[in-house]
């Protein structure tokens, strides 16, 4: 049962504050199919600087998670420079835009891993094993029978995402550029009016959505996998993007829906450890968030209410 | 409204750029040129940032690619078979590309090229690959296989975008993981070779490939996927210049609303155009794993699926532009295993070049909307001029 | 200080290929109302977007309070207290009221003095306040979207005054009015006039600036024709100076000759995606010979009633019958074969493919038959001479003829191709849905011949129009659409303007 909590919430909050980013930018009315890209860039930045620090800090440094999550935000904050700038700058088709964000990313990550290994350690390897940070366990919440377990063995990534997942929502429906924001992704034409800035209010939205997805980028990286490698592009970013559309670009609905992902996997996980099943059919296991995604998508998508202006190249003299 | 175009004053070299970018029919020649020479500039000078020579490393591309005589070759090899080897490789370039467009044409944005290529390639290696049938049932059974498959999974994603409106990025991601973890399950589990990892290589009599075929001293492979690349790229030009069917699929891709107030089934359209695609994606598939290939690596998606976005824009999602791109980009790719080997790069950097490739043609819009106004401006201070 | 709050002078301001504005001089006085009228296309929008800061003049120089003013930005021109309601109101639909107002300028608040927020409330005491003083009523909580026409004006209003404009552009404001609100909204430009507020008034209707202008200028073609004080002249010469020559109000209308019903519409029934019923249970039928025009503001669900004819809509229930068929269920396809034209309301998002050539647009209702195409493969010749058949015959203007890209063509022309294509399927029903709208007053009485020559024929017309005017002149039944039901129908000579809007506003019942 324990298993199931911690393993359900470590898949969970990686895709939910992606999720959130996906929220931000489309919202401000710029398609995100970039959160793979990003949370992979952002994973790379991430896991490079820790292999970096590790010099000067030694490996068990209690530092290193944090300047791992700074420079993770950082460099996928960077990277989506180049989708604000397509986008917002440049007015290409925010599709494509997102698909060359992807591309570059795993083109870059990769070759550059190879580089920076073979600069290191003189091998040209595309890993970069950074091991998973240290656990801890929450004192009296982690006792309480049956959810105790979502207390249990806690990465400091999770405290953090929780934290910034409030101070997100806080930011969107309370505060003046929250409703600046929405008001681009529902009619830019009506900010720009106003007097507000349609294009920097855009391109900060999607700054904040890489650095949200290199986040949780490296958050994978460094709890759930330990290393920094090509796997990293194994669909999370997509999944997030399926959340944030059932969640109907809310953030406390994408929640419950990033919760029922990480639970369903970790249950069927379970399930068939369980059941004694050979290894190779996890492969077929592991289908099933994708399957689930698309029956998801199929009985949901029509229902749902997407930001009216997202994806319009917003153009100042039309009106 | 509208404007009489004004060239430029003066024939210097910047000025028939900006002409050339800015005009109606000279821009889909020169905005893939400039992206080229933009990309080569950015590859050229990361080569140099890594400390190695920029030219060594293009003519290692080349060489790698058949297109110049590399220093030494190995028993059996040539430039001819390298060169044969390439355009091996080019023609599932080629054929996924001419997905990709077809697709973008009708609105749509086929991304899941690698998953309809894995899945053709999978059923046919299976069905046919090991079946022992004879060449002359084998092959075209083979590219009937490929077509079927890749057009199912193509008109199933239309269906859900039409049905259901899941956008086709989206869903075609799914299946791209869907089939890849299916396929990986049944080859780890029945076609395994114990040496390789990989499934067992298909017979030759099945493969789109004639092999052993020597000539002075080389052996070759003649690939004959590549003509059935070229044969794409006219039908597909054919179809979208020339047939009701390529009408209304431009007139969905251009504006679905308009469309259907003309009476044209979008949902038909749509489907159909998706299936189109995922045609090609299914002959690309056989040409690529039953043809340049004879197996399947488990769990992996060939990245060539993702290169062909970026053959498709930069031929300005064209067919013949696209045999043009798939050339460049292709050489790149294929030439990079080479260069590696000789510049001490790691191969890798084909892809970021493809990607920076597919960074500039994106911009394509912009570099226009740059010319134009770059245009107007000189005009202005032309006409300023004339008039004192 | 001169006499003038606001002065332009030589202004000129060139677009690609046409020259906007063309040195205009003129200088408006506090507390007047000032009308601009002009055709569409004229440049009264262009010089006052550059008034209001979004263009800049490429020539001459702009004074306000006698001070010379480079505004670069909307912001800079509110800064100067200077605010706009434009054409299309530039409102976000699921914010509230107090929302759209504030957003731009938003009132902060901080929780436990150091987490700021946006204080709504405090904003919507304020806008009450507002409201209160000017007489224009609304409840700040009400979301935008639930809220009809008339209402989403008064917010662009309450945003100007809630930002202390001093000088307030409308942009034709009563274009999507009943009679009645436009007689509320002038009463409240004079309101503000009278506490002191400067007016700007772009328009092309007469009785308008009749009725509340102090003056007016006259815009021809980019150029400034004259300024008039406006108690000094009439309505017919102000109409010729803007036109250019002798105007024509009303069309030759011949008595109308009915023959038998073509489209009976029974107990239509429409819901949109919302789950809401936008149009309710609607029954008429239109005869050969006759304009069956339906009025209404904007957004009533005349659309859907056409769209639904057309069968671009499905509706809940109810039946369509054309020619004593049941066409509910039929394609579109089908029904533009059994004999139906449709114009669409937004040409360039229904009516026109903007990136493919005037040719391909001039066919696209009949590509797949000959001489368009043969077993599936097009014959371009086929394309060519139709198209230049129609260019020819509805005087279409186009760069490149047949081959232009119809997103070069002007807005004017885009929409005669559209008429010339559907008149030329020489269908039996025609459904006009604001078939002038956006045209100059040529182009208008031009369109409006077809229609009639058309009736003339024997063809049953459809004409939904939101302007009053032309429901008048054109048609020969009136049926009143409020709230997605028809209120009334009725021989046009049985009904009045003044009637037509009461219906229109669903007064009368």
């Amino acid at each position: 049962m324990d298993t199931i909590m911690i393993d359900g919430l470590s898949f969970a909050l990686p895709l939910f504050i992606m999720a959130i980013g996906g929220i931000y930018s489309e919202r401000s009315g710029i398609v995100m199919l970039a959160l793979e890209g990003l949370q992979g860039f952002g994973a790379f930045v991430g896991a490079m600087t820790v292999i970096l620090s590790r010099f000067y800090l030694g490996n068990s440094s209690p530092y290193l998670i944090y300047i791992a999550m700074v420079a993770g935000m950082i460099g996928g904050s960077l990277f989506s420079i180049i989708h604000a700038l397509l986008c917002v700058k440049f007015k290409a088709r925010q599709v494509i835009s997102g698909v060359v964000v992807n591309t570059l990313a795993v083109a870059l990550t990769t070759f550059l891993t190879s580089v920076i290994n073979g600069i290191i350690t003189g091998e040209a390897s595309n890993k970069f094993q950074i091991g998973v940070s240290s656990r801890f366990t929450v004192p009296v919440l982690s006792e309480i029978p049956i959810f105790g377990g979502l207390f249990k063995n806690m990465y400091p990534f999770e405290i953090v995402i929780l934290v910034i997942a409030l101070y997100c929502w806080y930011l969107l429906y309370k505060t003046k550029f929250g409703l600046r924001l929405r008001a681009c992704g529902e009619n830019p034409h009506s900010l720009d009016a106003a007097g507000g800035d349609v294009g920097k209010t855009q391109f900060i939205a999607i700054m904040i959505c890489g650095a949200l997805s290199g986040l949780g980028g490296i958050f994978i990286a460094y709890s759930v996998s330990g290393i920094f490698s090509p796997t990293i592009y194994m669909g999370y970013g997509y999944l997030s993007i399926a959340a944030l559309i059932f969640g109907n670009w809310k953030i406390p609905r994408t929640f419950a829906v990033c919760l029922f992902f990480g639970f369903a996997r970790s249950v069927v996980y379970q399930l068939l450890l369980k059941l004694g099943m050979p290894s190779n059919y996890t492969d077929l296991f592991l289908i099933l968030p994708y399957v689930l995604t698309l029956l998801l998508l199929i009985f949901f998508s029509k229902h749902n209410h997407p930001p009216r202006a997202v994806g319009e190249i917003f153009d100042k003299s039309k009106r | 409204m509208n404007a009489k175009k004004e060239r430029v004053p003066g024939n210097g070299l910047g000025g028939r750029i900006i002409n050339a970018l800015d005009d109606d029919r000279l821009s889909q020649f020169a905005i893939p040129v400039v992206s080229i020479i933009l990309t080569i500039l950015a590859a050229a000078a990361l080569l140099l940032v890594l400390g190695k020579n920029p030219a060594t490393a293009m003519t290692g591309f080349l060489r790698g690619s058949g297109f110049m005589m590399k220093p030494i070759y190995g028993g059996g090899q040539s430039m001819l078979t390298d060169f044969l080897s390439f355009l091996g490789i080019l023609a599932p370039m080629l054929l996924a590309a001419l997905g990709i467009i077809i697709g973008m044409k009708s609105g749509m944005f086929n991304i899941g090229m690698a998953g309809q290529m894995l899945a053709a390639g999978f059923i046919a290696t299976v069905f046919v690959g090991y079946s022992g049938l004879n060449a002359y049932l084998a092959k075209p059974l083979v590219i009937l296989l490929g077509i079927l498959t890749g057009g199912l999974i193509g008109a199933i994603i239309g269906f859900l975008k039409y049905r259901f409106n899941i956008h086709e990025v989206v869903s075609s991601i799914m299946f791209n993981y869907i089939i890849s973890y299916i396929v990986a399950f049944f080859i780890n589990t029945y076609y395994k070779d114990i040496i390789t990892r990989s499934s067992r290589v298909c017979s030759a009599a099945s493969r789109l490939s004639i092999t052993g075929v020597t000539w002075g001293t080389s052996k070759l492979t003649l690939p004959l996927g590549i003509i059935l690349a070229l044969a794409g790229v006219f039908l597909v030009k054919f179809l979208l210049d020339r047939t009701v069917v390529g009408f209304e699929m431009k007139a969905v891709g251009l504006n679905r609303d308009c469309a259907k107030y003309a009476g044209v089934n979008v949902g038909k359209s749509i489907i159909l155009a998706m299936a189109l695609s995922g045609v090609f994606g299914g002959l690309a598939g056989v040409t690529y794993y039953v043809g340049y290939f004879n197996s399947i690596v488990p769990k992996e998606l060939a990245s060539l699926g993702y290169d062909s976005i970026a053959v498709a824009l930069l031929g300005n999602i064209s067919p013949i532009g696209a045999i043009f791109s798939s050339i460049l980009i292709t050489i790149f790719q294929k030439g990079s295993i080479y260069m590696s080997s000789t510049v001490g790069v790691p191969k890798e950097i084909a892809s970021v070049i493809t990607g920076i490739l597919l960074l500039f043609s994106a911009c394509g819009t912009y570099m226009r909307y740059l010319a134009r106004r770059q245009r107007e401006r000189l005009a202005d201070k032309a006409k300023k001029e004339g008039v004192q | 200080m001169s006499e003038y709050i606001v002065e332009m002078r030589h202004i000129t301001k060139r677009f690609p290929g046409i020259v906007a504005n063309d040195d205009i001089s003129i200088g408006i006085k506090k507390g007047e109302i000032f009308a601009f009228l002009g055709e569409n296309g004229a440049g009264k929008s262009t010089l006052m977007s550059m008034l209001f800061g979004m263009y800049e003049p490429d020539e001459g120089e702009i004074l306000v309070r006698g001070e010379k003013v480079k505004l670069s930005s909307s912001n800079e021109a509110a800064a100067l207290n200077i605010g706009m309601v434009h054409q299309h109101f530039k409102l976000v639909d699921n914010y509230t009221i107090a929302e759209n107002i504030i957003l731009g300028i938003e009132p902060i608040k901080k929780i436990g003095g150091f987490i700021p927020y946006v204080d709504c409330k405090g904003a919507q005491e304020k806008i009450r306040e507002l409201s209160k003083a000017y007489g224009l009523e609304v409840d700040p909580c009400q979301i935008v979207e639930t809220v009809n026409v008339s209402i989403q004006q008064r917010v662009e209003i309450l945003k100007m005054l809630y930002r202390e404009a001093e000088i307030l552009i409308f942009d034709e404001p009563t274009a999507v009015l009943t009679p009645q609100e436009i007689q509320y909204l002038l009463d409240i430009m004079e309101e503000l006039r009278n506490k002191g507020k400067t007016i700007i008034l772009i328009t092309h209707k007469l009785e308008e600036i009749k009725r509340i202008a102090d003056r007016c200028a006259i815009l021809r073609r980019g150029k400034l024709v004259k300024v008039l004080n406006v108690n000094e002249t009439t309505t017919q010469e102000m109409a010729n100076l803007m036109v250019g020559r002798e105007v024509v109000f009303e069309q030759e209308k011949s008595p109308a000759n009915f023959g038998e019903v073509l489209l009976e519409v029974e107990d239509l029934t429409v819901r949109n995606e919302d789950k809401f019923d936008v149009v309710k249970n609607v029954n008429f039928s239109i005869r050969r010979g006759e304009i069956f025009a339906i009025a209404g503001v904007s957004g009533n669900g005349q659309i859907e009633i056409a769209d639904a004819i057309a069968g671009l809509i499905k509706p809940q229930k109810g039946a369509i019958k054309l020619k004593g068929k049941d066409i509910t269920d039929e394609s579109i396809r089908r029904r533009t074969e059994d004999g139906m034209s449709y114009i669409p309301e937004d040409r360039q998002r229904l009516g026109v493919i903007l990136d493919f050539s005037l040719e391909d647009n001039l066919a696209i209702k009949r590509y797949y038959r000959e001489p368009f195409s043969q077993k599936g493969i097009l014959k371009r010749e086929g394309f060519q001479k139709f198209a230049e058949e129609l260019i020819d015959r509805y005087d279409i203007r186009s760069g490149q003829g047949a081959k232009t890209t119809t997103r070069s063509m002007s807005g004017g022309n885009q929409q005669k191709a559209i008429v010339a294509r559907e008149i030329s399927l020489e269908s039996d029903l025609m459904i006009f849905v604001q078939p002038t709208r956006g045209l100059d007053i040529g182009a208008i009485e031009n369109i409006q011949k077809h229609i009639l020559r058309e009736r003339d024929k024997g063809k049953a017309v459809l004409l939904i129009s939101l302007e009053l005017d032309e429901v008048m002149s054109l048609a020969d039944t009136i049926g009143v659409i409020y709230n997605g039901e028809l209120q009334k129908i009725s021989p046009a000579e049985e009904l009045t303007t003044n009637q037509v809007g009461e219906y229109m506003m669903g007064v009368k019942s």
